[in-house]
């Protein structure tokens, strides 16, 4: 199957799952405003913390702005790609992962992007705009400094991707999913702002064991400037390392799977 | 009341059931705990202090919400809106158990697991942080402190019930449970003090019945407020209790009116 194939099946998919929670207007826009205020109420926290402060572990309030806006642009894109991993365990149980199985699609795909989130597409434009609007209050922002900023949101969503295989991994193992995968989005969330706000050796951990520091603060650092070129190639190399061997347990995961609930 | 009793203790199996969704759960308060903490350790020098709050204070209010929350907010009444939708409350209604007693005793045995776990969690981080820890010894304080906790309870209690009685009249259960507890914890006190606030928003926030969650009996519990704050503080949220109270019985009869099994 080529990749246009792919992804004309994933664009119905979305399609379908767009039309799902669009059913219930008033869930939809509860939905979205709840996401918006979860937004307004940490940047408020943010402001009223930089207004008093001045500076948090030497970062200026736009750059804190920065961090949590590409926190959210990072989070928001894995969210709106990948939610189909919310409704997996449902599929183990009630034995739906069978039939996906058998379909002619990979199962991995179909578990991952089986239909996106259109409820977070304000969010992730909303990111995007603070992204942008914190940057250009930084400054010293070069061409190179966005190139690489680009391509370690890239990297970060595959880290995100590796993430949401091993809860799969996880789920088809143990039927147990819903709160490792909150887990992770906890976890992400200690990157709403930098990593060096953190004491080692905990900075150390959520850096590059947990690599929430690559996720969010390097491609963040990136832009303004001030991660090396250590930084850069250390960050894909463990976003590369993380997906091989969350493919690596995908596949030992299916391997084991029992379908007790067909 | 045996019966009621029997339901928190079964609450406690259904909890252990999926133990490693168990284990995830309880390190999702670590890290959310953790999180906060150092943010704001970062945020106040060692000597020094912001919006009235040095170290100590400060870190104690965060640790202290992390406690308070897991007595307050956790619930299983959750489940209530749901089980209207699908026509389980059937089932209740006609075995001799009061509904909203078997909630309340689901949501004890909950309470209960919880503050095991974050006691125990606590102290394990105590000894690896060593924080510099505000301990309220003084009588007069932990007094109150104890009766805003047990308010609270209940203020949490009425709050999840109306969220749940949203099934009688609509499908849609989660989403306004979804933004209400976005802006609950927002208003409670959970991102910072309530009181480092512009003035005119504190003073509406105080009438509200959100702050008497978290915010009030950590005040409370810190020492900083008068006695005659404390009295106003614990009247404002005797008054919650019981309009919720009412509001939530009032809500039930005519759910009850409108309920059709539907979904059974």
């Amino acid at each position: 199957m080529s990749i246009s194939k792919y992804l004309k099946v994933w664009s119905i998919m979305t399609f379908y799952t767009a039309q799902i929670a669009l059913q219930s207007r008033f869930g939809a826009v509860m939905f979205i405003i709840g996401k918006l205020l979860r937004f307004s109420f940490f940047l408020f926290f943010l402001l009223i913390l930089g207004f008093k402060t001045k500076a948090i572990a030497g970062y200026s309030l736009w750059q804190m702005i920065f961090f949590f806006a590409t926190f959210n642009l990072i989070d928001t894109l894995a969210q709106f790609f990948l939610r189909e991993v919310y409704r997996f365990r449902t599929y183990v149980v009630n034995g739906f992962l069978d039939f996906i199985l058998t379909k002619p699609f990979p199962p991995l795909l179909r578990s991952l992007f089986g239909g996106s989130d259109i409820l977070d597409v304000p969010l992730i434009f909303i990111s995007i705009a603070f992204v942008i609007i914190a940057a250009s209050h930084i400054g010293q922002i070069t061409l190179f400094g966005i190139l690489i900023y680009n391509l370690l949101i890239f990297n970060a969503f595959f880290i995100a991707l590796a993430f949401h295989i091993f809860v799969l991994s996880v789920g088809v193992l143990t039927t147990e999913i819903d709160n490792t995968l909150f887990l992770y989005r906890d976890l992400t969330q200690m990157g709403r702002i930098p990593v060096d706000v953190y004491q080692e050796p905990l900075r150390g951990l959520i850096t590059f064991f947990i690599p929430v520091g690559i996720m969010i603060t390097f491609p963040a650092k990136a832009l303004m400037g001030a991660l090396s070129l250590e930084g850069i190639f250390i960050s894909f190399l463990i976003g590369g390392l993380l997906f091989y061997f969350s493919l690596k347990l995908w596949h030992f995961a299916l391997k084991h799977y029992a379908s007790v609930s067909s | 009341m045996k019966k009621y009793f029997l339901v928190a203790k079964n609450t406690w199996d259904e909890m252990l059931t999926y133990r490693l969704n168990f284990t995830m759960w309880r390190l999702r308060g670590i890290i959310s705990l953790v999180s906060i903490y150092f943010l704001w350790l970062a945020v106040i020098p060692n000597n020094g202090s912001v919006f009235g709050y040095n170290r100590s204070l400060i870190l104690t209010y965060i640790l202290g919400s992390s406690l308070v929350n897991s007595i307050i907010v956790s619930s299983r009444s959750y489940i209530i809106g749901d089980e209207i939708n699908q026509g389980n409350l059937s089932n209740f209604l006609i075995r001799p158990i009061n509904y909203l007693m078997y909630w309340f005793a689901k949501d004890l045995g909950d309470k209960a697991m919880n503050i095991l776990f974050s006691i125990f969690e606590l102290l394990i981080l105590f000894l690896i942080l060593r924080p510099p820890f505000f301990l309220q010894t003084n009588i007069s304080y932990l007094i109150p402190f104890f009766i805003s906790i047990f308010l609270a309870l209940f203020l949490n209690f009425f709050f999840n019930l109306l969220l749940g009685f949203i099934g009688f009249w609509s499908p849609e259960v989660w989403a306004p449970r979804f933004i209400f507890f976005m802006i609950e914890s927002f208003l409670a006190g959970a991102y910072f003090p309530l009181d480092i606030l512009p003035k005119p928003i504190f003073a509406v926030f105080q009438l509200l019945p959100f702050g008497y969650s978290l915010y009030f009996p950590l005040k409370v519990y810190l020492g900083q407020l008068s006695l005659t704050q404390i009295y106003f503080g614990l009247l404002i949220s005797i008054v919650w209790v019981f309009g919720l109270l009412l509001i939530a019985q009032f809500v039930w009869t005519k759910g009850l009116k409108v309920y059709t099994a539907w979904g059974k």
